[in-house]
């Protein structure tokens, strides 16, 4: 299709070609075409079919208010094709079509609509109840346009920001950009937001002259300019918006263009005020065959030749209700359009200039005429237009119809932010009848149509916005109110809802084919309110968001019951406004995790590395995952851990035990100099949250771990449990301060000796001790005696900093004693050897501190501090019906039962926390959550395993530790 | 998150940042004679206010103080003077 070229209100370059794949056909569009303006370009006019009748589809608006054009892009599904700007190699297909969109082999299922009324599958697909399965298989197949592979993989490059503003402005066109101007005016930081790729809004391909000597296009284009150079003024386009929450979070999502890094980006956005300048869309015209291919809005014919050099058919009828189409079809003509002629639902009100603009071309011009049918088996070639009654006929030859009833506002971000919208007879619209706070609305879509008045609301609602930030702006406000005043103020809308039509097949939802007839079933079936109706109908499900009968819906409704004043309510929006990917809200990948210092060199050495919480650990040293040779050389020679993920506090100040005393069950008071207390936090429910040792460094100074798990919260929990106290504490989290080193086995004193002065000899250093030493009279360190994996074994808790020195010295002076690493798997089953729990793992919310056999932590005569889960530890302790914690061993040693199979007898009964085959037991051991009353020594548990087949597993209950119960080799 | 709230020490931010620490309902009631239902109805049981509550927030990714302030549950909106309105 040859191109205007010369005009000056083009988007496109002409001089750059781009190539794309269309029906394994290689097509040519324009830098600046969208993927729907190349396709019509290239002659298509079917795009698609539609969801339920498979109806052809074409081209009828430019701003994705309809399913119409979502195509298949490069193979994401859905996309919308006039949104959605041409990029060279696209390969684009046509959806839900059998066949090739011209020729739909499921073409047929037009005439089979008589099958399927409103709401016809729940209503009729349930009557046998057998016929549902067979029905919903069909039903599921028909449903959706686009479809998707399953190894698909969405690609692309996504982002987000949070930026601030004082203003964000949503709508570039004239009013929005004459608001950003105005507050930006007032020094204020603004963000404009426009769904286009360009400012101007509908302006933009307009050739009316302004008053001042330019056209439209060319007074916006140079403001645009301007407010492009203006430094307060941040302007996204391509950036629909989504959402509008409370406290003026606006979230939108920004089309990345070339030259930026991402493909898409997600935006939110935090404005101390407002502005809604988001305009209109056109409302669709009701008639026979609205939606043939051939028949389209006023905007999308004179966009297509203003802004993409496309002229949109050769014969054309229009059929308007506002002077934009008036106004189209001079421009149109001008362009070499033959016009029929011009039918204008309205009797009066246009504007005398385009008449005698028509009167001078020699158009002929209807007024009080509509559309009623569109005529054509797959492309538009004959329209009827009537006289509003229907009393009078005429046929026209043509092959397109420029179609619409009127304006529609936007008022999707108003909705959203909560303002009370109602129905204003002069205009027809859904108008606010009051505005949240800090929230301004500007431009058409008040229904205002004069260039003047619309950039004169714009600049008062800049105004305001800038006084919602706190500007004085009383002169101001007065020059921008009494220059709005003295400008023509909202033009009357048109009435029309439906044109006169006998038919079926009158459209007033296209993405989900809802008919006029289909909402007259569901009123006949009493569902008499919009909402209901949008329901049982589906109208405005669909990808257009309400697009084409978010105003017609409500607005036909009230007509039926007879009194649209009263009764048009239209239906709640909802975010996202705009279909987005999951992929932009899901944004760039940020895996944050936290690494230990000595991360790099246990993997060298053949850690392997899992993400466990927050932190990556070396979980495995070898393939053998039973971790066997690491096990047996902690029991046998010497063992290094990695545990800096612990949790590490310091606590100090005057009231800092008592801080303790709170929050730990045990008498902290009780604490000696150079020992460790181990302990356990409980919940106001007694239920066991941490353990942990804790040291006392000097007078009211006191160090503490915590599990791994805690270590985020622990801050927190002890301040919310002293809140009402105003103890004077403080608290610091040393968790990435610390690293630590759990050298444990029975040659792990023989080593440490080896690189320290210090005295750590049994007597010097016994178990359950606390040293603070220096290594190699460099390192500091905070030493430890304890015992969780069962063998002799130091905790050196060193400055971060210190971690990779301390951990080379010692795998190098425990080479001739068999020092080796080990992981948390290897320790895992060396702790379960000793019955040493990790919370989480052998506790879970409801398990309390008698549970796990720790009741013995809880100090009962510590009241006066009010211990947190005191209360409920003395309310449980003689509880019945809970889960023990006990241990077991296998019937059958050769199997271990998975960890989680659960324990029955005729019901559930408990379930196994962890179970690894003991080398040194030489048998599977484990340890299970149980009823009390199958606690006892001796009970024989049946487990079930996932995926067993019946076939149960059995297992004893049995003494714990496993390993060593005298705890001989913890205090060697 | 569209909530914003007022920390004490560092002002007006994100609802992100915060931690909810349910309604304020005083100090822990003293221990003695306590029965397990009143414990339980410390502990678990909330007025649930349809309207403007006092609650405790804790500023969890910013300064870590624990404070309280008045929103408004039926539109999730901070208060700024609860007297005048309530």
């Amino acid at each position: 299709m040859k191109r205007l070229e010369k005009l000056s209100t083009l988007r496109i370059n002409p001089a750059k070609t781009l190539h794309f794949k269309y029906k394994n056909k290689n097509l040519k569009g324009l830098s600046g075409d969208t993927v729907a303006t190349a396709l019509y370009a290239s002659g298509i006019r079917i795009f698609g079919r539609s969801l339920k009748y498979h109806r052809p589809r074409g081209l009828y608006s430019l701003d994705g208010e309809s399913s119409n054009t979502c195509m298949q892009v490069n193979g994401i599904p859905n996309v919308c094709a006039e949104t959605t700007l041409l990029a060279d190699g696209m390969e684009v297909k046509a959806q839900n079509v059998a066949g090739s969109p011209e020729t739909d082999l499921k073409g047929f299922m037009d005439k089979l609509d008589w099958a399927m009324p409103a709401g016809f599958y729940y209503r009729t697909l349930h009557k046998p109840a057998r016929i549902w399965p067979i029905a919903l298989k069909q039903v599921r197949k028909a449903a959706g346009l686009g479809k998707i592979s399953a190894e698909f993989q969405m690609p692309g490059k996504y982002d987000e920001i949070y930026p601030k503003a004082d203003v964000c402005v949503i709508g570039g066109g004239p009013a929005g950009m004459s608001a950003a101007l105005a507050a930006a005016e007032n020094g204020l930081r603004v963000i404009l937001l426009e769904t286009r790729p360009w400012l101007g809004g509908f302006f933009d391909y307009r050739t009316a002259q302004n008053g001042a000597g330019l056209s439209l296009s060319q007074s916006v284009r140079q403001a645009a300019e301007q407010l492009e150079q203006n430094s307060n003024v941040r302007i996204f386009t391509q950036t629909p918006v989504v959402g509008v929450y409370n406290n003026n979070l606006v979230t939108a999502f920004q089309k990345g263009c070339e030259t930026d890094y991402f493909d898409e980006r997600y935006l939110e956005i935090r404005a101390t005020s407002v502005v809604v300048a988001t305009g209109c869309s056109e409302r669709p015209l009701l008639f026979e065959n609205n939606e043939r291919p051939g028949v389209m809005q006023i905007g999308c014919a004179h966009r297509l030749a203003q802004t993409y050099g496309l002229l949109p058919g050769k014969q054309a009828v229009f059929s308007i209700g506002h002077d934009l189409g008036l106004e189209a079809a001079l421009d149109l003509f001008d362009l070499g359009l033959e016009v029929l002629c011009v039918a204008d639902i309205r009797e009066d009100g246009q504007d005398p200039a385009l008449i005698e603009g028509l009167q001078q071309r020699n158009i002929p011009f209807l007024r009080g005429w509509v559309a009623t049918r569109a005529h054509g088996n797959k492309t538009l070639h004959k329209v009827t237009l009537a006289t509003i009654p229907g009393t009078l006929r005429k046929d026209f030859s043509c092959d397109l119809l420029v179609a619409s009833a009127g304006m529609t506002p936007l008022t999707g971000p108003l909705s959203l932010a909560q303002a009370k919208l109602a129905f204003e007879p002069y205009t027809g619209f859904f108008i606010p009848r009051q505005l949240p706070a800090k929230i301004q609305v500007a431009g058409r879509l008040l229904g205002l149509n004069h260039p003047a008045t619309i950039e004169a609301s714009g600049r008062l609602a800049g105004t305001l916005a800038a006084g919602d930030c706190g500007v004085s702006v009383e002169s101001r406000l007065k020059e921008a109110r009494e220059k709005l005043n003295q400008l023509p103020g909202p033009d009357q809308g048109s009435k029309l809802v439906t044109a006169p039509v006998q038919g079926r097949k009158t459209f007033i939802c296209f993405d989900e084919d809802t008919t006029v007839k289909n909402v007259k079933q569901a009123l006949a079936k009493g569902f008499d309110a919009t909402e209901l109706i949008k329901r049982f109908t589906a109208a405005g499900t669909g990808p257009g968001q309400g697009g084409i009968p978010g105003h017609n819906l409500p607005l036909f409704v009230a007509q039926y019951h007879g009194d649209i004043k009263a009764t048009a309510m239209p239906t709640t929006v909802r975010a996202p406004l705009v279909p987005t990917y999951i992929a932009t809200y899901a944004g760039s990948n940020h895996d944050m995790c936290k690494r230990t210092p000595v991360h790099d060199s246990q993997k060298a050495a053949g850690g392997v590395i899992r993400r466990i919480g927050v932190w990556k650990r070396a979980r495995y040293f070898s393939k053998d995952f039973s971790c066997r040779a690491e096990i047996e050389n902690v029991r046998k020679n010497v063992g290094l851990l990695d545990a800096s993920t612990l949790g590490k506090f310091r606590l100090w100040g005057p009231d800092a035990l008592n801080a303790l005393q709170r929050v730990y069950a045990s008498d902290m008071s009780r604490i000696t100099n150079g020992k460790v207390k181990y302990s356990a936090m409980c919940n106001d429910d007694a239920c066991i949250i941490d353990d942990g040792v804790v040291v006392k460094r000097a007078e009211n100074d006191y160090y503490f771990t915590t599990s791994t798990a805690r270590a985020g919260a622990t801050v927190e929990w002890i301040r919310y449990h002293t809140r009402y106290d105003g103890w004077n504490f403080h608290m610091v989290n040393l968790t990435d301060a610390f690293g630590v080193i759990n050298m444990a086995g029975p040659n792990a004193r023989k080593v440490l000796a080896k690189v320290t002065d210090a005295d750590v000899s049994d007597d010097a250093f016994p178990y359950a001790a606390y040293r603070e030493f220096m290594i190699k009279d460099t390192i500091p360190v905070r030493s430890m005696r304890l015992g969780f994996v069962g063998e002799l074994s130091f905790e050196l808790h060193v400055p971060s900093s210190y971690m990779q020195a301390l951990w080379d010295l010692l795998t190098e002076a425990g080479k001739e004693f068999g020092i080796r690493h080990f992981g948390l798997e290897a320790q895992n089953v060396l702790r379960m050897e000793k019955a040493h729990l990790i919370i989480g793992s052998e506790s879970e919310q409801r398990t309390t501190l008698h549970d796990v056999g720790l009741g013995f932590l809880w100090s009962r005569d510590k009241s006066e501090e009010k211990t947190v889960g005191a209360v409920a530890l003395r309310q449980t302790e003689n509880q019945e019906a809970r889960l023990k914690l006990v241990g077991f061993k296998m019937e059958d040693p050769s199997r271990v039962p998975k960890d989680g199979s659960i324990i029955v007898d005729n019901r559930i009964r408990g379930y196994v926390c962890i179970a690894r085959h003991s080398f040194a037991l030489q048998e599977p051991v484990g340890l299970a959550l149980v009823d009390a009353p199958l606690a006892g020594e001796g009970t024989r548990l049946q487990i079930y395993e996932d995926e067993c087949n019946g076939q149960h597993l059995y297992a004893t209950v049995v003494p714990t530790p496993f390993y060593d119960p005298e705890g001989k080799r913890i205090r060697m | 998150m569209a909530l914003t709230l007022t920390c004490p020490v560092c002002g007006k931010r994100n609802g992100y940042e915060f931690r909810y620490g349910g309604e304020e309902k005083g100090p822990r009631p003293d221990e003695a004679g306590i029965t397990p239902r009143s414990w339980c109805e410390y502990v678990h049981m909330n007025q649930c206010v349809a309207g403007i509550q006092k609650e405790w927030w804790c500023h969890k990714d910013g300064c870590g103080v624990w404070f309280t302030t008045h929103r408004d549950t039926t539109c999730n909106l901070e208060v700024d003077k609860p007297e005048a309105q309530s």
